[in-house]
């Protein structure tokens, strides 16, 4: 408008000027002709300026693609741990609809425990996977067999994954982008049938509808219908919404310069990806192609008369004739349509009243807006602005393939939603409610599964799981446990720690007195009691005795980026970290040392199908195999005997989950860090304001991770033994070495040569004999095995 | 008396205090049969190693991480990627790879063995020739 502004001003002033010279002369007629001169003028620059708009924008145009984001694929195969259940809800996430529908795809039906599954075509980021028929058997909760149509045993499929999202354009619109070709021709006819009869013979705009819309505007009825598409189009693509005389002129100008450029199909498929179809939440639905998705589940081609009749009625208006919102209303507007269509001789009698006679068919799906976990989402987020820019996200049409788990994250969500509604309850404490939030990862690779961010999980705001940084209190501990027991000289798992009063000086800073849960001490305990206890004060004369330098060391090499100050205080978890960052350090533990960063990506691949730049699995081995082990068994213990015991409500003790619990000060933060042979879970509750919760760790995050655990199934944790490590009877009340004939003696892990050689008083001189033959007969059998 | 206790006490302590069972893996058949009783697996290894073999060395890595989420303690897994990691050129993930191997080996000393010669020679790639001496040794000390 600038163009029209400046030129409308500089004829006023010419004009002004000219009046003047001229009203002695009181020349009238030359100044009417000044006048027309101007004004064609005008017009022609006008008409100038709007064509190069025209023709710059509509061929440069190309529509902002959000990138798309999908879950990780289920892949089955014969001996995967799945139920039915889990299968199903999947699919039906995906939009697949129960009940054989032959020569179609995009269904299952059960069969007592399999299932028959018609498996759309993917594109998936290494290459197209066509419609498939399975058969899967499923026997006491594993697929016993993955078949295809023929019987043919099938290695390994993957199932489509799942839609969880897009990076959208600032607008939030979001399109599937489709040719003129594969819209169906009674869709088309449809559309022409109701918005514009005269499409394929006026030229942008259709005299017929202009004298309707003249004859309305006179009525009273403000400026309204009788816009061809081709107006339509110039309207939503370049223009306002307001309602005004000079947009309406411009509008009829620009319709007709598109006509005169363009032809009519490359007018009507711009139209047809353009066109608004209504809202899912705060993601605005435009272009026929994913209006087929969203409302029916189904690839445009695959539409049918009826459903068809149903999209062109939302034209008029999205949200008038919502079919989720006001079913009735559009059914009746698509029984018009249809009539109309059968009017002009679109459809015969017989189609009419076929389609006529169907329900609205609705695709059942629940709605997601921009994404249905925008935690993960936010995740995935922040990892690709490392390598593309934050325009080609929200434009490029970009495919994302995450390792967002869809079983663990609903998991998870649901588990978080209701435990916290719960302890509110519990703790009548009334607005705002705790708050909390979940991180879930693979331990061996790294992949995240699941985040959630808060009890509303489908809230896009704060998110707690990557942005909450709340202290981690006793968290922390088992760092300053594995810096000790990397020395195995040093330390071991029985090694005493005096647990009396303890005050550290340092220079500069007030006393630092630590102080158990209980208020008491517990005089000299083995290094591995102090941590399944919990000991604030043994804990910290540990940490002090290896220096918090070195165990600051420790946390940077577990993964933690965060530089943390070097205060003896730390060494108890006055440090603040994010949920997602204790998630990295215990990553770190749970993979025996080897560090793989957290990823959320594993493959993006460009519009057209190209992969970009990969996400592979990243190792490094950040701890020697030894110490990492014993800290394990530690933690270990921790849930056997330890701070972590209730967990055996959730979990069987052959799980052998590893564990530890943490509370904060005055009870503000409680959190849950464990890891079972296959899932890594961190679980933080709390109050934003961080007032006191009066939750303990073990109390409230440690039910919530028992739960989510036990839900998931968890694989025992049965960590590989390294070369250096021995396994030695140690007797328990001593901590010295025992034999097989002291009562109650445990087997514990050490660095070889590192168990203590002292007695216990409970070893007899015949247990050392028995032990000693034992010893020999092994070695022989190791001998003579090669083991 | 006391030897026959001893006997008895040395049957009883077999049959209860046995070592922690490390998580072993059965011994493999021999190479190249890709090393697992999961079909799915041991397809995943098979087109891995026709697209390394093509050198479409990104998807070879991909199948073998979609085999190692299937098996993640199947050490001849890991070691697989290491030898993609070997063509990529990423000599620090063919150390760390191969040591993850390791980590998962039990007593598997020839697939140990491997595993060293394939960190000596990422070494030696990297120009630390004493660091790839001492592979080679720790390779040869696997029998």
């Amino acid at each position: 408008m600038s163009f029209f502004g400046r030129i409308w001003r500089a004829l006023r002033e010419i004009s002004g000027r000219a009046s003047r010279r001229l009203s002695r002369r009181a020349g009238f007629w030359r100044y009417l002709r000044y006048a027309v001169l101007a004004a064609a003028l005008l017009a022609a620059g006008f008409t100038l300026y709007l064509d190069f708009r025209v023709r710059s924008e509509f061929e440069g145009r190309r529509f902002a693609l959000p990138a798309r984001i999908y879950s990780r694929p289920l892949e089955l195969h014969a001996g995967l741990r799945i139920s039915q259940a889990s299968i199903v809800d999947e699919l039906r996430q995906a939009g697949y609809r129960e009940g054989q529908r032959e020569g179609e795809s995009g269904w299952f039906a059960r069969s007592g425990d399999g299932l028959e599954i018609a498996l759309r075509p993917f594109v998936f980021w290494d290459g197209p996977q066509p419609a498939l028929r399975l058969r899967v058997a499923i026997e006491n909760g594993v697929a016993a067999s993955v078949r295809d149509a023929q019987g043919k045993d099938l290695p390994l499929v993957r199932l489509e994954p799942l839609p969880i999202g897009g990076i959208y354009p600032a607008n939030n619109q979001d399109r599937v982008l489709v040719r003129l070709g594969e819209v169906p021709k009674h869709l088309v006819q449809a559309l022409l049938a109701t918005e514009d009869r005269n499409f394929y013979s006026h030229h942008g705009f259709d005299p017929r509808g202009i004298a309707r819309s003249v004859v309305n505007f006179f009525r009273g009825r403000g400026l309204q219908g009788g816009s061809t598409l081709t107006q339509q189009l110039v309207k939503n693509f370049f223009l306002t919404p307001e309602r005004t005389v000079q947009r309406k002129v411009t509008e009829l100008i620009m319709a007709m310069l598109l006509e005169l450029h363009y032809d009519k199909s490359e007018i009507l498929e711009t139209y047809l990806n353009e066109i608004y179809f209504g809202q899912d939440r705060d993601r605005a639905v435009h272009g026929i192609g994913l209006a087929a998705l969203h409302y029916f589940g189904k690839t445009v081609e695959h539409l049918t008369l009826a459903e068809s009749a149903l999209l062109v009625g939302m034209v008029k208006g999205p949200g008038l004739y919502d079919p989720y919102r006001h079913p009735q209303r559009a059914l009746e507007r698509r029984n018009l349509i249809l009539r109309e269509t059968r009017g002009l001789g679109y459809a015969t009698m017989e189609q009419y009243a076929s389609a006529r006679g169907t329900g609205l068919g609705l695709n059942p799906k629940a709605s997601m807006g921009t994404s249905p976990h925008p935690a993960f989402l936010e995740l995935v987020h922040r990892q690709l602005r490392r390598d593309y820019d934050e325009a080609d996200l929200r434009s490029e049409g970009l495919r994302v393939f995450t390792t967002l788990d869809p079983r663990v994250q609903g998991a998870a969500e649901r588990v978080l939603e209701r435990k916290l509604a719960q302890y509110d309850k519990e703790k009548r404490f009334g607005p705002p409610g705790l708050e909390g939030a979940i991180v879930v990862t693979g331990s061996q690779n790294g992949e995240v599964q699941a985040v959630v961010g808060g009890r509303d999980v489908r809230y896009r705001g704060f998110n707690r799981a990557l942005d909450a940084a709340r202290p981690v209190g006793s968290l922390l501990k088992p760092v300053v446990y594995l810096t000790a027991l990397a020395e195995p000289s040093r330390y071991t798992l029985v090694t005493p720690i005096e647990d009396g009063p303890f005050v550290w000086k340092s220079r500069g800073a007030p006393d630092w007195e630590p102080q158990n849960y209980d208020r008491a001490f517990h005089g000299a305990v083995q290094l591995r009691t102090a941590l399944a206890q919990s000991y604030n004060v043994a804990t910290a004369r540990l940490g002090t005795e290896i220096g918090v330098e070195r165990v600051l060391a420790t946390v940077k090499r577990l993964g933690v980026e965060r530089p943390l100050k070097p205060y003896a205080a730390t060494l108890l978890g006055a440090v603040e970290l994010s949920p997602f960052e204790v998630t990295q350090m215990y990553q770190t533990i749970a993979s025996a040392g080897f560090r793989a960063p957290l990823r959320a990506i594993r493959e993006v691949t460009a519009q057209d199908g190209r992969p970009l730049k990969p996400y592979p699995l990243e190792v490094e081995q950040a701890f020697a195999a030894e110490p990492a082990y014993l800290l394990t068994a530690a933690l270990q213990g921790v849930v056997r005997e330890g701070t972590a015991q209730s967990l055996h409500q959730w979990l069987p003790p052959e799980a052998a989950v590893a564990g530890k619990t943490g509370t904060t000060d005055e009870q503000r933060d409680a959190w849950f860090a464990g890891f079972t042979g296959d899932r890594l879970a961190v679980v933080w509750i709390g109050y934003d304001d961080n007032r006191a919760a009066k939750l303990s760790g073990a109390a409230t995050a440690l039910p919530l991770w028992g739960e989510l655990m036990a839900a998931l199934g968890a694989e025992p944790l049965a960590p590989p033994r390294p070369d250096g490590i021995e396994s030695v009877l140690i007797d328990p009340q001593s901590g010295l070495r025992a034999d097989v004939l002291c009562p109650g003696a445990v087997e514990l892990p050490f660095a070889r040569g590192s168990a203590p050689v002292e007695r216990a008083p409970c070893a007899s001189a015949l247990g050392v004999a028995v032990e000693e033959v034992k010893q020999q007969a092994k070695s022989w059998f190791e001998r003579l095995f090669g083991r | 008396m006391r030897f026959l206790l001893a006997v008895i006490a040395i049957m009883g302590g077999c049959a209860t205090v046995q070592p922690p069972a490390p998580v072993s893996e059965p011994v493999p058949p021999p190479a190249p049969a890709p090393s697992t009783t999961n079909a799915a697996v041991a397809s995943l290894v098979t087109s891995a190693r026709a697209d390394a073999a093509a050198g479409r060395l990104v998807q070879a890595a991909a199948s073998l991480e979609r085999g190692l989420r299937i098996e993640p303690r199947n050490p001849h897994l890991w070691q697989e990627l290491a030898r993609v990691r070997m063509k990529q050129g990423d000599y620090a993930q063919v150390e760390s790879v191969a040591a993850r191997s390791n980590s998962w080996a039990g007593g598997d000393n020839r697939l140990r063995a491997e595993n060293w010669r394939l960190i000596a020679q990422a070494r030696e790639a990297r120009g630390d020739a004493a660091g790839a001496r001492a592979a080679l040794e720790a390779a040869d000390r696997q029998r």
